[in-house]
């Protein structure tokens, strides 16, 4: 039994002559310590296929399951449980810091507050991203940005990583650092579905796959791409 | 010179004077799954060649000894027509490109086997994509150095790449575009 399982997935948006197809009949598996990545031109559905991956929005057609249930039925639990949902756009909301942005998530889940803090810690530093901790979020990076989000996502300990175009917005020579702490965390054993917008997102992952038109298309072969070990010190 | 072997030599030559068998191991060392030496003695024919065009030259006194090991150097000249050379290379992998295209265009008459050839080229990309090794800069500015040369090549590729997949959404559409036209005038 596969992680996530996206059995003839379909989606649409609009009706009669605006109606487009954003999945059309998508299958897809994902197993734990599996990255893949989905590259797609824009307004191609790729962060529709993301939505529905995570459980935010429900297919019109087909079925999405996480840990073989029915995710349109156990939405809530699997949601911020075993699924964790990191999206394009840092929204820091209330928090002073990055890393109440971190602890704020698992309060807000019922953690309480020093296992709130020290989990907060632990992602922080597990994303590279303790050395920008206590600044404000207004004042982050790209790149730092993206780890803090990430490091929100991950203090929710999901078994299933879905991100957004982590990519995006993240200076040219701080991409690749960027990928390669996703590919570790596949390593870690969690499984990560990603998109991207250049084929650069694509660099390490176990799974390359295209959207097109509505469907979905993979390379024949998984492969390992040859990954540099991060050179970079956590915090 | 066509031989591509003999330009790789002449680059090697120019990154940094050496002598022909230090030269014949970077070349395995730089040039691994992109080219290769027939025997280490084709580095010699080679420099050989590369000195007959007045491309590199032996560094003077370097012929002396029991065992002379004469280093080689690049000329003006070598340095010049290698860098010509680099850009020729540009033309030619667009001209590989074209004839990609024009050769899949004998196959419009049979849109359904186009599709799948199209559909085989997109495997193609997306297997290179995944397989472009990520790495962050070294360390050491030595690591960088080295490191600098792999993270060009993987950018070059993923840009490449990028280009080539964005082209595969456009021919699928044309391709599909195409076969609808003819089943409504069927």
């Amino acid at each position: 039994m596969s992680l996530l399982s996206l059995e003839n997935v379909s989606k649409r948006y609009g009706d009669g002559r605006r109606e487009r197809v954003v999945l059309s009949d998508v299958s897809l598996q994902l197993d734990a310590g599996e990255l893949a990545a989905v590259w797609g031109l824009r307004r191609s559905g790729r962060s529709t296929l993301l939505h529905v991956a995570a459980g935010i929005e429900a297919p019109d057609t087909g079925v999405v399951r996480f840990l073989g249930r029915d995710l349109a039925r156990h939405r809530d639990e699997a949601l911020g449980g075993g699924i964790g949902y990191c999206q394009q756009t840092f929204r820091a909301g209330e928090a002073r810091t990055a890393r109440e942005h971190v602890t704020l998530a698992l309060l807000a889940r019922g953690v309480v507050s020093p296992e709130a803090r020290s989990r907060a810690s632990a992602a922080l530093e597990r994303t590279g991203a303790t050395s920008c901790a206590s600044l404000p979020p207004a004042q982050l990076d790209g790149a730092e940005a993206v780890r803090v989000a990430l490091a929100r996502t991950l203090a929710l300990r999901p078994q299933l990583l879905v991100v957004d175009e982590p990519a995006k917005g993240v200076d040219l020579l701080a991409r690749d650092e960027i990928l390669t702490l996703l590919r570790s965390l596949a390593d870690d054993g969690i499984a990560v579905l990603a998109s991207t917008g250049e084929a650069t997102g694509l660099s390490g992952a176990d799974r390359a796959l295209s959207l097109g038109d509505g469907e979905l298309h993979e390379s024949p072969a998984r492969h390992l791409a040859p990954v540099v070990p991060l050179r970079r010190a956590a915090g | 010179m066509q031989s591509p072997v003999n330009w790789a030599l002449l680059g090697l030559v120019i990154e940094r004077p050496s002598y022909a068998y230090e030269l014949a191991q970077r070349f395995d060392r730089v040039y691994e799954g992109a080219l290769s030496l027939s025997s280490t003695s084709h580095v010699y024919t080679a420099l050989g060649t590369l000195q007959y065009r007045d491309l590199v030259e032996e560094v003077a006194g370097t012929r002396r000894g029991r065992q002379p090991r004469p280093r080689y150097r690049a000329t003006t000249r070598g340095v010049s027509e290698y860098r010509d050379w680099l850009v020729g290379q540009f033309r030619d992998n667009r001209r590989r490109q074209r004839l990609f295209v024009l050769q899949l265009g004998s196959l419009t008459h049979d849109p359904d086997a186009a599709l799948e050839m199209v559909a085989r080229f997109e495997e193609a990309c997306l297997e290179e994509a995944a397989k472009t090794p990520i790495g962050p800069p070294g360390g050491t500015s030595a690591e960088k150095d080295t490191n600098l040369v792999g993270r060009l090549l993987a950018e070059d590729s993923r840009l490449a790449v990028g280009a080539r997949l964005a082209w595969v959404q456009y021919a699928r559409r044309e391709l599909v575009a195409l076969t609808n036209s003819r089943r409504a005038r069927a």
